[in-house]
């Protein structure tokens, strides 16, 4: 009855094939009491889901595309990403993945488990596209993708796919309910080193810090007009041992200003575990330089 | 005593016990609790309704008001940013047996660290004369206490007004706690 011809008809034809394509790349992950999250397929015997979204236990229920049901436990989280990885305990086919580039004004398909083995779909469009942010957990982003679609709580942590079919990362909420996507070029970097090591390991001082302006009459020996002011010390940390106190104002790492945190924020990455860093500050009114070994932060 | 508070008849008074271990934030919580019209108890007195900065106390029976807590089974579940207004609502409609949820499920989510532009920034003096007046004290005492003069300290209160966008001391010892906590790195 429906015209082949029609455009809308071809265009909703063609969201039904990509919908039922992308069956094969959810799972619902169940949080008991009937609810569920999504979690994406992303390689064979490897679920990628949203951190947040995950409450803290050591092994989920799956339902797998078709309604299979099996225990998957979890082999790694970051928060500082969102990116939580299951291993299920039968190994789930994966679909063949390939990374696509967001673009602002594209359209989007997003896509959810409904808990019994199907898929539920979601449309719209790229709201933005953007550069690479950090997020407040400290972790790095590559690109800013945000959607203009509404996604329920179930459909958090699945696949979102451009018209093409690649995918362009895995859906999580940001603030306010906003929908955005981690970037497939996130999950690529970080699931080869969570399923290594269970976490992704970070560099570690010791230290709660805040942004402070430098007072005026120390503005020209610090040479710089902000630094991070030490609000606490862990004690027996790297630097209680290099002798930092509560007071102290870090004004920079290794030569790197510490007037923002993200500046400084790569030099506490995994490779930074126990290489010795100069890190100058203000101190009762006189700018001196201490050395700390900088050790591995333990898991929040 | 502020205008709502004289509004206020007793028996719409409430007795409120504020929990939070950040002291800087429990003072400011105290102070919005008063500011609405209620009286603010020990933690151990009797009260009407709990407000908890975060989780509640284990154990806790009476009605409770989260700011920021997940625990579901509590009566209130605020964003840990609610506005005064918000909070005084919550606890009038604790106190009468409802219970208050957001309409959207995840208020917080993941999200870009923020970090406080650099004309913004507090200084260390800025920061201990925030400290004093988030205990409730006059120029005249903060005067005394970091010892300089009282139009130093108007001259500091003004500019931490202006940095943090805010009207009154309580409002700006609400904002700075909000943003400490917002921009605290752990590092």
């Amino acid at each position: 009855m429906s015209d082949p011809t029609d455009l809308l008809v071809q265009f909703s034809n063609a969201l039904v094939a990509r919908a039922a394509a992308a069956n094969n790349a959810v799972a619902a992950i169940r949080l008991g009491h009937g609810r569920h999250v999504t979690g994406m397929v992303w390689r064979s015997g490897v679920v990628v889901a949203s951190e947040q979204a995950l409450p803290r236990r050591e092994e989920f229920e799956l339902v797998a595309p078709g309604g299979s049901v099996v225990t998957a436990k979890i082999a790694g989280r970051d928060s500082s990403t969102n990116i939580a990885i299951l291993k299920p305990a039968e190994s789930i086919a994966a679909p063949t993945i390939v990374a696509g580039e967001a673009q602002t004004g594209s359209v989007a398909l997003a896509v959810g488990a409904d808990g019994t083995g199907g898929a539920s779909a979601r449309l719209g469009l790229v709201n933005l596209s953007g550069p690479e942010w950090h997020s407040s957990r400290g972790g790095l982003i590559d690109r800013r993708i945000v959607l203009d679609i509404r996604l329920a709580g179930r459909e958090e942590g699945g696949p979102v796919f451009d018209t093409a079919g690649a995918c362009l990362g895995m859906s999580t909420f940001g603030p306010r309910g906003q929908v955005i996507v981690i970037p497939a070029a996130t999950i690529e970097r970080i699931v080869p080193q969570l399923a290594k090591d269970g976490r992704i390991a970070r560099g570690w001082l010791g230290v709660a810090l805040q942004a402070v302006a430098v007072p005026d009459a120390l503005r020209e020996s610090a040479d710089q007009s902000s630094g991070l002011m030490v609000m606490s010390v862990v004690e027996n940390g790297p630097a209680a041992q290099a002798g930092i106190v509560a007071g102290d104002i870090i004004l920079s790492v290794d030569g790197t200003p510490a007037h923002r945190f993200r500046r400084i924020a790569r030099h506490f990455g995994s490779d930074s575990i126990g290489r010795k860093a100069d890190i100058r500050l203000i101190r009762g009114g006189a700018v001196m330089t201490v050395q700390t070994t900088i050790a591995e932060r333990q898991a929040a | 005593m502020s205008e709502a508070a004289t509004r206020l008849e007793p028996r719409e008074r409430l007795r409120v016990a504020v929990h939070g271990v950040d002291a800087l934030r429990r003072a400011a919580l105290g102070r919005m609790v008063a500011e609405a019209g209620h009286v603010v108890v020990g933690p151990k007195d009797i009260a009407d309704v709990v407000l908890a900065d975060g989780d509640a106390p284990p154990g806790e029976v009476r009605p409770v008001v989260t700011l920021g807590g997940a625990d579901d089974s509590l009566s209130a579940l605020l964003p840990r940013d609610a506005d005064p207004s918000q909070i005084d609502a919550a606890i009038r409609a604790v106190a009468a047996g409802l219970i208050v949820r957001l309409p959207v499920t995840r208020e917080t989510g993941f999200g870009a660290m923020r970090e406080t532009e650099g004309h913004a920034l507090l200084t260390p003096r800025e920061l201990e004369v925030l400290a004093a007046l988030a205990e409730g004290m006059t120029n005249k005492a903060i005067a005394r206490r970091l010892d300089i003069s009282l139009h130093t300290v108007k001259f500091h209160v003004e500019s931490l007004f202006r940095k943090l966008g805010a009207r009154t001391r309580t409002e700006a010892v609400a904002k700075a706690s909000e943003r400490r906590h917002r921009e605290t790195i752990i590092l």
